[in-house]
């Protein structure tokens, strides 16, 4: 759904002059006060869920993969149960506890009885684990493309931009949606590899392929721009090989193309996982991620909407703060090029 | 079509229901041309899709999928098209606003509201609009007017219509307002540098004349190329997410249920139905190009 | 054994008691029915539910939400008795005059009709029609055509040729006469079970011999189909052929109109329930709601026993579950609870383990793994469990438990790994469609190991469950058919059931004795771990009358009234 937000016009290219364009860019974004901000936040975050195993360990105090259906907990002296039966009329309905705001189930549990403080930061390790992992597949895989359907041209262009410009107007969800369900129902065997179903593996992939026709266009364009630029052609003028031309000039250039996209792309892919995740087609059960979380509290939104709630600021938060960091590294590397 | 060589798949015994015999499973297998080679089969639905029209879900014996189709577009275009206008128009007052007020409050404001739209995912926000709306605020004045989820007809009564689609509405085109208010407020910024702008203000019309009539204009074009694109892959099934929270019956939910249901019919109308939608905006898209651009008229 | 079919269900003390309060009771009862007809009846009731069950030709139709419907719909020769609770699991004549004494040692049976009965078309119902309804289960391949009419003479040659079906010497009409005679390849203890069910409901012989999908078939009951559309809403009239001929089998009803609509979502039901919008949904109400429903609208909320069962098929064939050790272990580790906590708490499940459901024909109660194994379950024995994984040696190996994609079976396979996990085992969980989930874990080309699983009676005989579930006959290795999902086949307790199945012919309550053992016999080998007996809840407006529950096809819909 987000198919517009990773347009980006393929800027025209420009010889540098001067200072590196990774120092430029790098002085630029250290006095940017925005930038700094989100890059805060997303450490803040990062760490956070980093020392998930430290907080079930020391504050939650449970394990927030099994199942607490029949405990309770102590809370200023009073022992409360984790599943509150209900007790009034006919007693009809289990309710988890609530948010206490102590360090056991500071926000609540879910219906397995489970500690969601403690499931929201393991599951933001998946979440950001992910997305960053199907952001470096998509950036290599679009990469690939691109290069070679500009640098190349003729019939590989043409068949790849073919392929690409099919898939751009297929809905991107759907795309993953039908891989997603053909692909959790069987193992996949790859020669020594075989990744099962509930493996991370399924969606890092699935969602690391559904947006390569987002970046290898631009790639291409970006690309097909430079092989006719003054410099190129004049180091072609000079005999210079095609692969040196080709590692030279124009791999550090797209490279600074990709670098724009890594905050945006990380920020598309956390979405994206949380949507399928929600409609139980991305991360399976036991693992968690912030889309799982949020599906487990769709269940509980009339009594404990916490459980629901959490993750999504979660999401929120974590992908502002790398739409905001995106918006900054772009104009701090590529001022011509425009986000959408 | 991936779908047919998913395994636990078996239609036959699907129709056959619980519990059957193997016979019954054979006999159901040669009855609707299971037994035969996929491409046959796939031909086979084809030509009932297209010729016929009578093609049948696996999952629902005797269920017609084109009608199924035919019944679920109006609820999505009725979505669409109600979030479309809102994030038209939505996404043109921010940007309008924010470049005409460029690096001040207000620009900052809108643009980190825009950067927040663009960062909810949509089925969060829809939870959230339906815990509000439905639960804990609704018996407040605020709303409770607010009916309960799912579909009425426009031709039932135009108001409940109205009524049961403007929270989905809000919902999502909040994600688009975000992304289009964005862009456009660049392009507008954009624009004002460019030379005929700066001729236009150079003959004294007043700013908010000039960016209407001539910065818009030319920044309505990338717009419309979005526009048109995202609109297509809406109505052809993306909004699946916002049919799926607010329960509405769309195409996007069909699709979604069909292929959790392997149900290859029904997957096939749907996405036949989608690319007729791309290529149908694709087509608008281009008339309202003409329109716009007086560089494509010119020629 | 036709008379007394009742007295295996709930222990002949209670049945009788049951039949004595009928007799004394039933001249004021008629005229009670009149006087509450008058006064309750017209009217529209509104039905709901998430999604409508596909087609709504009875013989193939095979779910419960329009099982329920078509009692009002159609009628068999016979049928189950519409009344409260567990006197609905009796057999009462419909179209036929009488329950036919067997003849012929149990393999004929002579059904005489009743006179002047139409379809709703306005034809007469004949002998004629009969033939081609039972003609028509085979054209059509229905879908017990070969579990439960296989047993009719001529039916295993409209088995391999369906198209040609004519069911010769297996099914004689006498159009004169107005009978129809039945002749069995071998006595059948549950024959009129059979026929008692939708799939064997009369149709006019004219009816096409294809699935009727979408169109309504012309039936004999108090109410017709007016439209259907499964993404919209069905609508139900009374038929104007109809006049009441057996207040048990096919009563007049109370509303004039049944509105039966498809497609909203539970929250959104359960709201216009409370709004008095809606009069009833089929589906249950969502888990958060519950505790609302049960303390704001007690009034409104019915809570009935289902003979049902959720249970754990473990895979026999398949390391782990192929060592007895590690299934029993299982079912030690197994806090059921936990599960009932998971289902909505105590007053709507009941712990379980063992495989037939309490107050069923053959059930008695019997827990063999508990901390104090006895008759009921009082806490898991975690002990036991893990030194029985240790014994098997197994522990560490890959274990993933498939569940259906829905919140409830979602949540039970989730607690399970965490159960296995616990255990020792690697274990992972996968949630399928519901659709497909159920024929997914049946084949055993897709290596399931263990699943999450629900089954709902047919019939009220022990062996719909027993013999259903784990007979040999039930497995069939690499097909999408084969209910017996453990893989468990076991000669010895197969050779058991055919010999409780044919003294149940003549003598039921020996049967009922044999069929407990074998309950126990099976839960030894343990190829299920049966989780929790559910019970179902029905949230009615405030403005439904007379709401009657009948443990065999639950809320009897035109028995209540809306006004």
């Amino acid at each position: 759904m987000t198919d517009a937000a990773l347009t980006v016009n393929p800027a025209e290219p420009k010889p540098r002059v001067g200072q590196s364009p990774m120092r430029r860019a790098w002085l630029i974004l250290s006095r940017d006060k925005a930038a700094i901000g989100a890059f805060v936040v997303l450490m803040v975050i990062v760490l956070a869920c980093l020392a998930a195993p430290l907080y079930a360990k020391y504050v939650a105090k449970s394990d927030p993969f099994r199942s607490n259906l029949s405990g309770s907990i102590e809370i200023d002296g009073k022992a409360e149960k984790i599943m509150q039966a209900s007790t009034t009329g006919l007693g009809l309905g289990v309710t988890p506890i609530g948010p206490t705001w102590h360090g056991q189930y500071m926000l609540g549990a879910d219906n397995q009885g489970r500690d969601v403080a403690a499931r929201l930061l393991y599951g933001g390790r998946n979440s950001l684990l992910i997305s960053s992992a199907a952001t470096l597949i998509c950036l290599v895989l679009a990469a690939t493309i691109g290069i070679s359907a500009g640098f190349f041209g003729g019939w590989v262009d043409m068949v790849l931009s073919r392929i690409l410009e099919v898939l751009w107007a297929f809905p991107v969800y759907l795309l993953a949606i039908s891989l997603s369900i053909v692909l959790l129902s069987q193992t996949i065997v790859l020669g020594p590899i075989e990744i099962s179903s509930g493996s991370l593996a399924l969606p890092i992939v699935i969602i690391g392929i559904i947006f390569v026709p987002y970046i290898a266009r631009p790639v291409r364009g970006r690309v097909l721009s430079l092989r006719e630029s003054e410099f190129v052609l004049a180091a072609r003028g000079l005999g210079i090989p095609r692969w040196r031309i080709l590692i030279k000039d124009i791999l550090p250039n797209v490279t600074t193309t990709l670098i724009v996209y890594i905050p945006i792309m990380m920020a598309l892919n956390i979405v994206t996982e949380s949507a399928l995740s929600f409609l139980s087609i991305g991360v399976q059960p036991p693992e968690a991620s912030w889309g799982t979380i949020i599906q487990d509290g769709q269940g509980l939104l009339y009594t404990r909407p916490m459980v629901a709630l959490a993750p999504g600021i979660a999401i929120v938060l974590t992908v502002l703060a790398l739409n905001v960091l995106g918006d900054s590294v772009r104009d701090a590397l590529d001022p011509r090029t425009k986000m959408r | 079509m991936i779908f047919f060589a998913t395994p636990g798949s078996d239609p036959a015994a699907r129709i056959a229901g619980r519990n059957a015999a193997q016979e019954t499973v054979q006999a159901i297998r040669k009855d609707f041309g299971f037994d035969k080679p996929l491409p046959v089969q796939y031909a086979i639905m084809m030509k009932k899709l297209f010729v016929t029209r009578d093609l049948t879900s696996f999952v629902n014996r005797g269920l017609e999928v084109v009608p199924q189709v035919m019944r679920a577009a109006p609820i999505t275009l009725s979505l669409v098209f109600g979030a479309a206008v809102l994030w038209v128009f939505g996404s043109i007052a921010v940007g309008v606003l924010a470049a005409m007020y460029r690096d001040t409050v207000i620009d900052k404001g809108l643009m980190i509201l825009a950067l927040i739209g663009v960062s909810m995912p949509v089925f969060w926000l829809g939870e959230l609009m339906n815990l509000v709306s439905q639960s804990r605020f609704h018996d407040t004045w605020l709303f409770s007017w607010v009916p309960g989820l799912g579909y009425k007809p426009f031709f039932d009564g135009p108001w409940m219509w109205f009524k049961t689609l403007v929270i989905p509405w809000f919902t999502l085109a909040a994600l688009y307002i975000g992304i289009y208010g964005r862009v456009l407020r660049a392009n507008l910024v954009e624009a004002y540098q460019e030379d005929y702008v700066r001729t236009a203000r150079a003959k004294g019309l007043s700013p908010g004349r000039v960016m209407l009539r001539h910065a818009l204009r030319m920044s309505m074009i990338p717009f419309v190329t979005m526009f048109g694109l995202d609109f297509g892959v809406l109505v052809g099934g993306a909004a699946l997410l916002t049919e799926v929270v607010f329960g509405l019956n769309g195409v996007g939910r069909l699709t979604y249920q069909a292929m959790l249901n392997l149900d290859l019919p029904m997957i096939l109308a749907t996405v036949m139905y989608a690319s007729f939608f791309v290529v149908v905006t694709n087509a608008i898209v281009d008339i309202i190009y003409v329109v716009i651009d007086p560089r494509v008229r010119g020629h | 054994m036709k008379t007394i079919r009742h007295l295996k269900i709930a222990g002949a003390a209670l049945a009788v008691g049951l039949l004595a309060q009928t007799a004394l009771s039933g001249v004021a009862q008629a005229q009670d029915r009149e006087a509450l007809m008058k006064e309750h009846s017209g009217g529209t009731m509104m039905l709901g539910a998430v999604s409508a069950a596909g087609t709504i030709d009875p013989h193939v139709n095979y779910t419960a939400e329009f099982w329920q419907v078509f009692q009002i719909l159609y009628d068999g020769l016979v049928k189950f008795k519409q009344a409260s609770r567990a006197e609905g699991y009796e057999i009462v004549p419909d179209l036929a005059e009488a329950i036919p004494e067997p003849q012929d040692g149990g393999k004929t049976y002579v059904f005489k009709l009743r006179d002047g009965i139409k379809f709703a078309d306005g034809t007469d119902m004949t002998a004629e029609d009969v033939v081609a309804s039972f003609q028509r289960i085979f054209k059509i391949n229905g879908p017990t055509s070969g579990s439960f009419y296989n047993n009719i003479v001529g039916a295993d040659k409209c088995l391999a040729e369906s198209k040609s079906c004519t069911l010769e010497g297996g099914i004689v009409a006498d159009e004169a006469a107005g009978t129809v005679t039945f002749h069995l390849v071998a006595p059948d203890s549950e024959f009129f079970d059979k026929l008692a069910v939708p799939h064997a409901s009369i149709l006019p012989a004219e009816t096409a011999a294809t699935d009727a999908g979408t169109s309504y078939i012309p039936g004999t009951g108090a109410y017709m189909i007016e439209s259907y559309d499964p993404n919209d809403k069905m609508v139900m009239k009374r038929n104007p052929a109809f006049s009441e001929w057996s207040v048990d089998a096919q009563p007049q009803g109370y509303p004039d109109e049944i509105v039966y609509r498809f497609g909203m979502n539970e929250e959104s039901m359960i709201n216009a329930i409370q709004n008095g919008q809606l009069d009833w949904m089929f589906d249950p109400p969502p888990a958060d709601r519950l505790n609302e429903l049960g303390t704001q609208y007690a009034d409104q909320v019915h809570v009935n026993p289902l003979a049902a069962f959720w249970y754990a098929p473990m895979n026999t064939n398949l390391a782990p579950f192929d060592n007895v050790k590690v299934r029993q272990a299982v079912n030690y580790a197994i806090d059921r609870n936990a599960l009932v906590n998971i289902y909505g708490g105590p007053v709507l499940a009941q712990p379980t383990c063992q495989i037939l459901p309490p107050e069923f024909p053959g059930f008695e109660a019997s827990c063999l793994y508990t901390e104090n194994p006895g008759t009921t379950w009082s806490a898991p024995d975690m002990e036991k469990a893990k030194q029985l994984v240790e014994e098997s040696g197994t522990a560490g190996q890959k274990v993933t438990v498939v569940s259906e994609d829905t919140a409830t079976s979602r949540a039970i396979g989730t607690y399970l790994q965490s159960v296995l996990a616990e255990l020792g085992y690697d274990a992972t969980m996968q949630a399928i469609s519901p659709n497909i989930q159920f024929t997914y874990i049946q084949n055993t080309d897709n290596n399931v190991q263990i699943s999450v699983s629900q089954w709902f009676m047919d019939y009220p005989q022990a062996s719909n469950f027993l013999n259903v579930l784990l007979s040999c006959a039930s497995f069939n290795e690499g097909s999408d058919a084969s209910i017996n999902i453990a893989g468990y086949c076991n000669e010895d307790i197969d050779a058991k059931m055919t010999e409780a199945m044919q003294t149940a012919v003549t003598d039921p309550e020996s049967a009922n004795k044999l069929w407990a053992e074998i309950d126990k016999a099976f839960m030894e080998q343990a190829p299920v771990a049966p989780l929790f007996t559910p019970k179902n809840v029905d949230f009615t407006s405030k403005r439904v009358g007379n709401f009657i529950f009948s443990n065999q096809f639950r809320w009897l819909i035109d028995q209540s009234w809306v006004q």
